[in-house]
Parts: structure tokens; sequence; C-alpha cells
């Protein structure tokens, strides 16, 4: 019965004969990002054969893209440099339409209202949104838990974006609604303020009642992506809350926030009826003016309007891009 | 034998004595979670500084909430936690002279390796210069500078092992704690991280209180052992003891390859006790704290290693003997595993590979294996 026959010893033998074993295969583990991007880059490049059946693998989705959303641009961008005539328009070049347009204030008066109101709706989204998002996400234990409230917080938009619209005009803002009788009651004010409703305000209000569960779900699934041991790790090596937040969970937050803004920054920005439903008429938006324009059979106009929006949008949402390196991060 | 026993001491030397005031103490801490479960019960230990201790135990058997109880991840029911005379029951985990080492590393994904291995020193207000200065310091202790640029998702396992490792360090803490720090390695890696991890805390000199389940890497590392069950402490010794003399009969079978004998007393002379179990299996053993006398059930352990097999011949004492039959002859390279029939009961015995030969084949045939009374250890029940 000699020593050798105990498993520890076992063990320090094989380590000191693993050793060389392991620090090749370090080393190879060390080196294979780059390899694997060499590989990409050949691949890329030689694969002639299998290009065909690349495109094949890829054509119902470009079919899909191109029907539905480059062709409808194509087309409005085509129709935004043809010549306006009372029966609609003919097919003549002109820059008419964007002239008109960059001289048109009411036009850029309301790009600039409609980007406040979207810009306010971001942020108030962004900040009313992460403490439910956190809660869910890094507060709430089970999983079961979790996702019953998540699909409590989604319990809204079961019903339909107009019955919610419709309730931000006199059931919430109006002039014996829920706002001026808070109000009142609370001391505040003595008289109903009968300017609630149909106002810029009660669209604002609305939108981010509307939207904020685009902001929610992007965030929380950040969120509950962020390690959990990461966070006790910050908090360990001397980081207080604030300190382990900023440091450690926003950045990898940073996708979340990033894609939850797009989609209020795009849906508030082209949004029509909204402003239409809970401004009553009495509040524009860029959305608003294109549909009258369409309304009023100004299709060349209104297509000019649109582009013009669509760059605006663009613009706007490679600034947002800015703020993450989705391409790595996600 | 007597080798093997210098081995494990080589490896891990005895604790150092205990002082008063200084070092972790641990003082009847319990945790009892909402749901009423008891995760850890009345645990009592004093770790001193310099010290190599592992918590080991099944899952779910308290050594990680302990440890978390330690850094201040769990808050205890009862019991203080007392570092060089401060207790930290009410200190929030960053007011803490700990540091741990979590479970799949738990590196900032977004930070470069280095920034890692900064962030707390930056935490503690630490200058951009000395920052810096001692994170390189670190990350050349473990060898790691040529990466300080990487992603962590850019390292391998091992090495992910090493920033982590770096990162805690880097505080200068009081205390590292270690919760499965080489659960996540391949067994390799898991080998060479042992010795690594050893020596570097002999270089520290620092206080490391590790968790682990595995029994192994328990022994190899540890100046002491803490074997846990079901929330509370069962032994507190070092490797060779814990190897060879288990308290109980739960560290006796956690710790594996022990041959537990349940009998009577039927004799008692002095601290000297025969115990005969129903195959009429007679074993004596040394027990100057037994309680039991002539009739009292008892229970003792036999290690596998120390079980003498005699391929051929017979011993003529019918003590601390037995003829058994045969199950199983485990060839394992530098040694055999016999899978033993007595009676009803299983025994095991591990013989040198030298004996193979005499054994191979020979399932189904009777043999007579003996053992020494000072290899024979009285278990608590």
């Amino acid at each position: 019965m000699s020593s050798s026959s105990t498993p520890d010893h076992l063990d320090e033998d094989a380590a000191r004969l693993a050793l060389e074993e392991v620090e090749e295969a370090e080393a190879v583990l060390a080196q294979r990002p780059q390899k694997a991007e060499a590989a990409l880059g050949e691949g890329a490049g030689s694969g002639r054969s299998s290009g065909w059946v690349t495109a094949a693998l890829a054509a119902p989705g470009l079919l899909w893209i191109g029907f539905y959303l480059i062709a409808p641009l194509v087309i409005i961008v085509l129709v935004s440099f043809w010549t306006f005539t009372d029966s609609g328009f003919e097919r003549t070049w002109t820059l008419e339409n964007y002239s008109e347009l960059f001289n048109d204030s009411t036009y850029w008066d309301n790009m600039i209202s409609t980007f406040v109101t979207s810009l306010i709706a971001v942020v108030a989204c962004l900040v009313l949104g992460f403490p439910v998002a956190y809660f869910l996400a890094l507060k709430v234990e089970s999983l079961r838990i979790q996702i019953a409230l998540f699909i409590i917080a989604l319990a809204p938009f079961w019903t339909s974006f107009l019955t919610r619209a419709i309730a931000w005009t006199f059931p919430l803002m109006g002039r014996e609604g829920a706002l001026n009788q808070v109000l009142i009651k609370l001391g505040i004010i003595a008289e109903p303020i009968p300017e609630f409703g149909f106002s810029t305000l009660s669209v604002r209000l609305a939108m981010i009642q509307l939207y904020i569960l685009f902001m929610i779900t992007p965030l929380f699934f950040s969120l509950a992506q962020v390690d959990r041991h990461a966070i006790e790790a910050a908090r360990d090596l001397g980081g207080n809350w604030w300190r382990t937040f900023r440091e450690v969970i926003l950045p990898q937050t940073m996708p979340g926030i990033v894609i939850g803004s797009i989609f209020i920054f795009v849906l508030t920005m082209g949004d029509y009826g909204t402003v239409a439903t809970v401004g009553g008429g009495n509040i524009t938006s860029v959305g608003t003016l294109i549909y009258s324009k369409i309304g009023a059979v100004q299709y060349p106009q209104g297509a000019a309007s649109a582009v013009l929006l669509v760059i605006v949008l663009m613009v706007g949402v490679w600034v947002i891009t800015r703020f993450s390196n989705l391409r790595e991060e996600l | 034998m007597t080798d093997h026993v210098e081995d494990i001491e080589g490896a891990a030397p005895a604790a150092p004595s205990p002082s008063s005031g200084s070092g972790l103490d641990l003082i009847g801490l319990t945790k009892v979670f909402p749901g009423g479960t008891v995760a850890v019960d009345d645990v009592n230990l004093h770790v001193e500084h310099g010290e190599y201790v592992v918590l080991l135990g099944p899952s779910g058997c308290g050594k990680t909430t302990t440890l978390r109880m330690i850094g201040g991840h769990e808050f205890p029911s009862e019991g203080d936690i007392v570092l060089d005379g401060q207790s930290l029951v009410d200190l929030p985990p960053h007011k803490r002279p700990t540091t741990t080492v979590f479970q799949h590393f738990a590196l900032f994904p977004h930070r470069s390796v280095l920034a890692n291995v900064e962030f707390g020193l930056k935490m503690h207000g630490v200058g951009k210069e000395e920052r810096r200065q001692r994170a390189f310091e670190a990350l050349d202790m473990v060898g790691l500078t040529p990466l300080a640029d990487r992603k962590p998702r850019a390292l391998s396992g091992g090495q992910q092992q090493r920033v982590a490792l770096a990162r805690v360090l880097v505080t200068k803490p009081k205390a590292l704690l270690l919760d499965e720090p080489l659960g996540d390695l391949d067994r390799l890696l898991q080998l060479r991280m042992r010795v690594e991890l050893r020596n570097l805390q002999r270089q520290l000199g620092l206080m490391f209180i590790h968790v682990t389940h595995n029994q192994e890497e328990a022994l190899s590392m540890a100046d002491r052992i803490v074997v846990m069950n079901e929330a509370r402490i069962q032994q507190v010794a070092d490797p060779l003891t814990i190897a060879t003399r288990p308290a109980t009969e739960l560290v006796a079978r956690f710790m594996g390859d022990n041959n537990i004998i349940r009998g009577t007393v039927t004799e008692r002379e002095g601290d000297r006790l025969v115990v005969e179990d129903e195959q009429q299996v007679r074993a004596s053993v040394r027990a100057p704290e037994a309680r039991q006398s002539v009739g009292d059930p008892a229970m003792i352990s036999v290690r596998a290693a120390a079980v003498i097999v005699d391929p051929n011949g017979a011993t003529a004492s019918d003590l601390n003997t037995a003829e058994c039959e045969i199950v199983f002859v485990e060839f394992l390279g530098d040694l055999v595993k016999l899978h033993l029939l007595t009676g009803g009961e299983r025994m095991l015995a591990k013989v040198g590979a030298e004996a193979y030969p005499a054994l191979r084949g020979r399932e189904g045939e009777r043999i007579r294996i003996s053992w020494k009374e000072e290899d024979v250890q009285l278990l608590d029940a």
C-alpha cells in the first residue's frame, strides 16, 4: 500500500503533467478570436460557389423587405419630386414641393414641437420606466412572480389603443375629469382648469402612458441579463448603491436604453392618432400635418413632408445609437 | 502507510494556534430564511490570519450562506461575526474588510481586464496613477499583464479566474472569501489552479476562506477543513485528521472510501472497545472519549486504504478481520479498488497496483481482509 495509491497524490502528478497541455490550450484559446475573424474574412472572399445558396436563402427575406419597406419608400420619394396638379399629380420632376416646405414655418414649428414632445416622452419613459424594469428584473427573485408582474404591467395594453387614448380626453383631463378633481381635493386649485383637456399637456401625458411599455420591455430584458453576482461583486469591492448602479448596472443596460429610446422616439415623432384623438383637433404634429395633406389630395407635398420626417428620424436614431455599440453588446 | 501520512502533512501544515482578539470569529452564527428553512445553525469558528480554511459539504449544507454572511451578502438571523475585535454584522459589504471571489467569476463584462482590476481601488477613491500601478502589480502576480486591454469574454476560463483573483487582491482585504472558485474550470485547470491559489495564499499570508463540495480540493488545499452538513458543523480539523479520523458517520460517508461498521459493544477494557456487527465481524478500537458500555450500539469506520488484503493467506485471530466475497476488482492504474461483500455488508479495500496480477479475475472467490486497531475510528452517530 504505497503512498501513490491516494487520490491526492494522483492529482499532484497529473497537475504537473497537465501543466504544459493546459498552457498550450490557453494559448490556442487566446488566439481564437483572430483566427475566427481571419476565417470569416477568407470565407467571404472566396466562397463564390456557395454565394448562390446564400442568395437563395436570403431571397424570401429580401423580397419581404423590398415589398413592404423599400418599395413604398421609393414610391414616396418619387412622388415627392413630382408636380402637384388639382387632380393629384403628374410625373414632371420638380423641387417645388421641397422649396415650398423649407419656407413653410408651420411645418417647421410642428417639427420642433413634435420633437420636443418626443424628447419629453423619451426622457419621461426612461425615468419612469427604469425603476419598474429594475424592480422586475433585479429585485423580484422568483421567475414566476417576475413573469406574473410583467403580465400585469402589460394589462393596459390588452385594451385598444383608442380606448386608452380617449381616456386622456374628458375622463382624465376634462373639466370634470380626474386631474381637476384631484387638484381641487388637494386644495391646489379652487376652480377646475378647463384648459387641461385637448391640450399639449394631455397629448404629452397620453403619449408617455401609451408608449412606456416600449421602454420598459427592452429595459427589463437588458437588466435581466446583468449578472447579479457582478452587482454583488461591485458592492463587495467597495461600491455603494449609486456607484454600483452607475458603474456596473447602467453601462450594461445601455442596449436596452438605446432600443427603448429608438422605439419611443420613432413612435412619437410619427404619431398622429394620439395627437388627433387626445388633442381633439386643437393640437397638430408633423404626423397630423402629413395626414391632412394626404386628406387634401396634396400627395407630392405630403410625400415631401414624409421624406423630411424620415430623414429627421434617421438622424435621431443615428444619434441615439451613438450611446452604445449595439453590434458589440447584443 | 507512513509516507502517505507525511504527504498530506507536507501539503497542508497544521493550523496556527489561535490568539485572542486577532482573526475572524463566527459566534453562534445562524441564518433562517423567510420560508423557515434553517440554512446555518449555530456555527462557531475561529480563523487565524494567514490560515487557509475550507468549508466543505454537500450542496445545501449552509457553507455558501455562511460565506455570504461573512462577506455581508446575507444578514445573519442570530450570532455575530467579529474580525480583529470589530463586529461586521451591521456593515454593508462595501464597508467590510473582506472581499469575495464569486462563483462563475462575476467579472464586469463591459470593462477591460485592467478596468475590472482597478474597480475596487476606484471605489475606494484611489487616484488614477496609483490605481493603474497597483492594478498592474496585481495582474503581474497572476501573470495576466499582456491581456490587460482584453474584455473578459475574450479570455479562457482560467484567465477569467485569475482576473477575478487580481480584482479582489488589489484591494488588500483582511480576508479573502472564495465561493466554489474552481467550480467553473475544467478538471486539468482545476488541478493547476489549486496549486497556484495555495501558493498565492502562502506568498500573501492572507486569510482565505474557501467554499467547496469537492473533498479532494479541500484535502489538497486547506490548513483546516470545516465539514458541514444540514446547516451544522460536523467536524473541524486538519486534512489528515478529516481523511483518517472522521468524527461522525456523516463525515465518514461524505469523505468517501470509508468502511462503516454498525454493531454493538461486546467488550470494554479501559479505553479499548470491541464492536461486533450482525455478520460477526469484530473490530477493536481505542477511544478514550467513548461513552458506550457493553451492550450499547456503536459505529466504527475503517478507511478503504487501511484495509490489508492477503490474496492467499488467512489470519489466525478473529478480531479486526473479515472473510469476504470479491464482488468486483476495479483497476485504477496505480491502485486497485476491491469491492467486497461480508455477509450482507458491502466493504471496500484499496491496495497498490502491484497486487493487481494476484487479484485479477478473482470475482466470486472468498478472501480474508484485516486491518490494524489503530486504523479503526469510533464515530459519533
